[in-house]
């Protein structure tokens, strides 16, 4: 699941108020957008009020005569994506080559925990593509390092106001912005109501904080000897903070000041005493409680969803393009396994992640960018920036951005959800209000070129090392805290 | 052109004369090894310098590769001084003996099971063979599908069997990582020891069996003093093979934990890869590189020894 | 020792012994290297559902081929990724093999004929090679390989695996030709042949279990190959079965019977190729580098 992993920062804040404070701050890239307004309702209210025409609005940034040669890397779809999903893909690079008949374009399409390593591996050799759409993970640490070249909404004929201020924030690095969100996204709780009745738990209503998580899923594995909460551990996957942050955020804990209102980053809070009850939510359910797959330190998200489409695992934090995953699941199913997994699907639920003990909510802020490289790093030592700027205008109009995120993420162009796919969209993928109404709750990554390494290896070693008893829940937060204070540092060991 | 023979002649004649000129007249013979050598230098030359180079520099992760500065052994001495390169180190040193060792006896012993010619042998042999030829890959998908935690066949099978409550837990556990993914290697190089010794076997001169029978040797006794010391050089290349092998792999632990749970199962090229691509510290992984180059130098003494043995004896045809 | 058993009359109850530990050792020899390809084949021909049923059906309910349909299947998207993944290791492992061969044989007959000055230091150089960990490599090779230009091309992959496979591949020749008699030749030079028509009309045919051998290993090898496919080739079309395999099913929804299936499909080829050219192999060891 490629979006599953993609991670995009974009509205700083961990609840609402705080974050339009937060987003006051951001005003130097224009007026800010008032996420407070973006209820489900109003969402609804805009859906297919606006026409674009994308070709028009690309042919003033590019002409659309223009000849040219375009290497272009993204993190794309593969075989585990919602069949719907990999279509407009295909109808995407198709648009663009119609649009654009004489740009000679080579795009290559690598899975998200692919990319980095061979990224930066191109980068070492100076063999890197044109242009580039990464996980928000990725983007602050290339730009750190002088990799990219300046870009912005402006560069490609949008306006920096029509994306989210946060997500904005997150591809500037020392003042200057050097890429554009394509898609912004954030996740949610899903549970079979099935199981949960038959657990004796109210099938209609979530766990509303993470104790309650502890305790449901518990009860699940107790009741039914499966799997009550998805949870996943595995290091060098991006689904491990996706899940496991929301948690350490919800009690009150973080990496750093990452869920204030203004980070600073200054302050290591992993081995803070809400950080520390974080972990302990984990190791309960997985050595206590025993009620979470066995597998989870070496699985992840996609091990999980045949385990749900099974009726086999009662809960996870998933994304909402998991409804797809499950519908093609379900499709490719045969004989009794088709009556099976319609029954999950039919009992199927989205709802918010849960609160920390203090009433408090937080959900990863995800998503992708796209950025250009500077000449010196690309293979033959030439970037073809008007066919660069043809291809990100493109991706970032409000039509592609809104159908590349069709199946389960959000538009990255805001106007994208003015379209008449967007109503459309509305009326055919279920649950999709639900992780609108995740937004406000949005945290992003820290911006920092180190985020990739605590994200990827430190945050998941500190899950280990508590799971499997190698460590303490103490002592693993204390060793993690050691290993960020390193990083940011000189590099440690 | 001369053939072998003339050439030997010609060598005694040479030993006089300057290397240059023997080399001039030796030229035509330089063309048949040139293809060889020119591939390991394209390949070998320029990563053996760049390495070298890089671990003696300091490489920051927030910097690009090329703002490295030089901090002479600093990299070695952090290495040696940190506490996880002696659990890594460690567990190499298990992986590599456990499964060089482990595998060269059930190796071994098959053949000697397989030696004596019985019905369906062929069949056997077939078979024992093929998880040499799977690829990596392939087998730690397998393997770990057998080992899952929740649905692996293995801890199935014990739950039915009425042996535990729950299915045990191989590689999500500290504890038995380790020697689980031990036994999926084992299961990988076993059938190549199994090929050696059978091809080492068939030279083991039958006469010497049969007069060493006739004296009243034992089975036993005949193994010992006639067939295994004849079988010393085979095992010698053999196990040195497999030491080398192991002490380099990486797939199987790299796809299946990816070094975890909890590092319980980095061994040194997985710990290598973590640093220079996870954390990109090149320059200390650069330096960890150069360090199991002198290790893997000293085992490759002995290795050359091995394969070469008898060379220097032997007149050159 | 099961060897000599069957002659030795007085000792019968003894080596009757031996002889029952000897079969004991090979039902649990073949369990262990049996079970895993078992249990590949029962769970690539399940249905999605019924791989993760627990308890386990053994054999499955409704056995399907639905996988296999899948990979093989040019008009769905799976298949056509996996047949031309297939299509690329080949024409790497082909080209390997033969430019491995190619280069093996002079170069083992050399070493075993000919004594110019540096043979032994060169030869050693040779063998060296598989010291070296091929992850070390992965940053300099790229950046060579780019220098190269060979990014993104099978030239990258049949270049490095070629020196994988050469080391064992020339001490194995070597000692095959050490064992050929030398007369063989020198009569043929008394008949007017040159140094390299002898070696090409009399010494060749007699090492081709040699050969064959050095084709076989070189072969599996370059199959087989994992990290530097994964390094070298970003390019989706040129991937080979190692790396496209592990790409598009364990990165996404995890699908094991298709993952079983996949796994089936690539070992395949080589379990083919080996089991009927391994009499060769065998052959080449005991005539060649294990003799003494």
């Amino acid at each position: 699941m490629t979006r599953l992993k993609s991670g995009c920062a974009v509205a700083r804040g961990a609840v609402a108020p705080a974050l339009i404070a937060s987003l006051l701050s951001t005003s130097a890239f224009g007026a800010p957008v008032d996420l407070s307004k973006w209820s489900p309702e109003y969402v609804r209210s805009i859906a297919g009020t606006e026409e674009f025409d994308t070709a028009e609005a690309c042919g003033k940034v590019t002409p659309l005569d223009y000849k040219g040669h375009l290497t272009f890397w993204y993190q794309g779809v593969f075989e585990g994506d919602p069949d719907l999903l990999r279509q407009y893909y295909k109808d995407f690079f198709e648009s663009f080559r119609q649009t654009y008949p004489n740009i000679q374009l080579e795009e290559q399409a690598l899975t998200y925990n692919d990319l980095l390593d061979k990224f930066r591996t191109a980068l070492l050799g100076n063999a890197a593509p044109m242009a580039v759409r990464l996980q928000i993970l990725g983007g602050t640490e290339f730009a750190s390092k002088g990799y990219l070249e300046p870009l912005k909404p402006e560069d490609v004929g949008w306006s920096t106001e029509d994306f989210w201020p946060g997500a904005m924030k997150a591809v500037t690095w020392d003042g200057v912005t050097y890429g554009i969100p394509t898609n912004n996204e954030t996740m949610a709780l899903i549970w079979n109501a099935d199981i949960f009745k038959r657990a004796g738990l109210n099938p209609d209503s979530p766990p509303a904080t993470w104790d309650d998580v502890v305790a449901y899923s518990k009860q699940i594995n107790e009741k039914l000897g499966i799997a009550g909460y998805g949870l996943v551990a595995r290091k060098n996957a991006g689904n491990t903070p996706y899940r496991f942050m929301p948690q350490l955020w919800g009690y009150g804990g973080g990496v750093f000041d990452e869920a204030d209102p203004n980070p600073n980053y200054g302050e290591i809070r992993l081995n803070s005493e809400a950080s520390k009850r974080a972990l302990q939510a984990s190791y309960d359910m997985y050595v206590r409680d025993k009620s979470v797959p066995v597998s989870a330190l070496t699985n992840q998200q996609a091990d999980n969803q045949p385990l749900f489409v099974a009726g086999q695992l009662g809960m996870m934090i998933s994304h909402p393009s998991d409804y797809n995953v499950m519908l093609d699941l379900q499709k490719k199913a045969t004989g009794a396994d088709k009556d099976k997994a319609q029954t999950v699907i039919d009992n199927m639920r989205y709802g918010l992640i849960p609160t920390g003990p203090d009433g408090k909510r937080a959900v990863v802020f995800g998503g992708s960018n796209i950025h250009i490289l500077k000449p010196e790093y690309v293979e033959g030592g030439k970037v073809d920036e008007p066919a660069a700027k043809a291809i990100i205008c493109f991706w970032t109009s409000p039509e592609w951005s809104l159908k590349m995120a069709y199946a389960g993420s959000n538009p990255g162009n805001l106007n994208g959800f003015k379209t008449k796919w967007m109503k459309e969209r509305l009326d055919n993928i279920k649950f999709l209000d639900v992780t609108t109404s995740m937004l406000p709750y949005g945290i992003p990554f820290p911006a920092l070129p180190q985020a990739p390494e605590i994200m990827n290896i430190i945050v998941p070693d500190m899950l280990q090392n508590a799971l499997t008893g190698a460590m303490t829940v103490d002592q693993a937060a204390d060793d993690a805290a050691e290993k960020v204070k390193k990083v940011m540092g000189d590099g440690g060991l | 052109m001369v053939t072998g023979a003339a050439d030997s002649g010609r060598q005694t004649r040479a030993m006089r004369t300057d290397l240059l000129r023997e080399i001039w007249i030796n030229r035509a013979d330089y063309l048949y090894v040139l293809p060889a050598i020119v591939v390991m230098l394209i390949v070998i030359a320029y990563p053996i310098y760049y390495t070298i180079d890089l671990s003696f520099y300091k490489t920051p992760p927030g910097l690009q590769l090329k703002d490295k500065s030089f901090v002479g052994l600093d990299n070695y001495t952090a290495i040696l001084s940190s506490s996880v390169v002696w659990r890594v180190s460690i567990n190499t040193v298990i992986w590599t003996l456990g499964s060089t060792v482990i595998a060269f006896v059930l190796g071994f012993a098959l053949a000697l099971a397989l030696h004596r010619d019985f019905f369906g042998r062929a069949i056997l042999r077939a078979i024992f063979i093929i998880p040499w030829v799977i690829s990596a890959v392939a087998a730690s998908y397998i393997w770990k599908w057998i080992y899952h935690s929740d649905f692996g066949i293995i801890g199935v099978v014990l739950v039915q069997l009425g042996l535990v409550d729950r299915p045990p837990n191989f590689i999500d556990s500290v504890n038995t990582v380790l020697p689980a993914l031990i036994v999926v290697n084992i299961w990988r190089e076993f059938p190549f020891v199994m090929i050696m010794m059978m091809a080492g076997l068939q030279t083991v001169p039958e006469q010497l069996l049969r007069a060493a029978q006739v004296d009243g040797a034992s089975a036993w006794q005949r193994f010992w003093h006639v067939t295994f010391p004849h079988l010393s050089g085979v095992s010698t290349v053999t196990i040195l093979l497999l030491a080398v092998a192991n002490f380099n792999s990486f797939v199987i632990p790299w796809i299946m934990t990816g070094g975890g749970p909890a590092n319980a199962s980095h061994i040194w090229i997985t710990h290598i890869y973590e640093l220079a691509f996870g954390r990109q510290l090149w320059g200390v992984a650069s330096a960890y590189s150069v360090l199991l180059f002198i290790i893997l130098m000293t085992l490759g003494y002995f290795y050359v020894r091995a394969l070469s043995r008898g060379e220097r004896g032997r007149p050159a045809a | 020792m099961s060897s000599q058993t069957s002659v030795s009359k007085p000792r019968r109850i003894r080596l009757d012994g031996w002889r029952w530990v000897g079969r004991f050792f090979l039902v649990l020899m073949l369990i262990y290297t049996a079970l895993p390809m078992v249990w590949m084949v029962l769970t690539s021909i399940k249905s999605g559902f019924a791989a993760m049923a627990f308890p386990p059906e053994w054999w499955p309910d409704e056995p399907t081929l639905a996988s296999y349909r899948n990979l093989l299947d040019p008009q769905n998207s799976v298949g056509k990724d996996f047949l031309q993944f297939f299509w690329n290791s080949l024409l790497v492992s082909i080209l390997t093999t033969i430019l491995a061969v190619l280069v093996a044989v002079p170069a083992a007959y050399a070493f075993s004929r000919f004594s110019f000055p540096g043979r032994q230091f060169l030869y050693f150089s040779v063998l060296l090679r598989n010291m070296f960990p091929a992850v070390i490599f992965l940053v300099p090779l790229f950046i060579l390989m780019r220098f190269l230009g060979l990014v993104n091309t099978h030239g990258s992959l049949v270049l490095t695996y070629l020196t994988f496979g050469l080391p064992l591949a020339i001490w194995l020749l070597k000692g095959f030709y050490d064992n050929i008699p030398v007369q063989l030749e020198q009569a043929a030079r008394i008949d007017g042949a040159t140094r390299l028509q002898a070696f090409i009309l009399i010494v060749m045919p007699l090492s081709v279990p040699g050969i064959i051998a050095t084709a076989i290993y070189s072969f599996i090898g370059a199959w087989n190959e994992y990290i530097y496919a994964y390094t070298f080739l970003s390019k989706n079309d040129q991937l080979t079965l190692p790396v496209g395999v592990q790409r598009f099913f364990s990165e996404n929804t995890t699908d094991f019977p298709g993952l079983m299936a996949a796994s089936f499909m690539m070992s395949v080829p080589v379990v083919v190729l080996f089991l009927v050219l391994q009499r060769y192999f065998v052959r080449a060891l005991t005539e060649g580098a294990v003799k003494h």
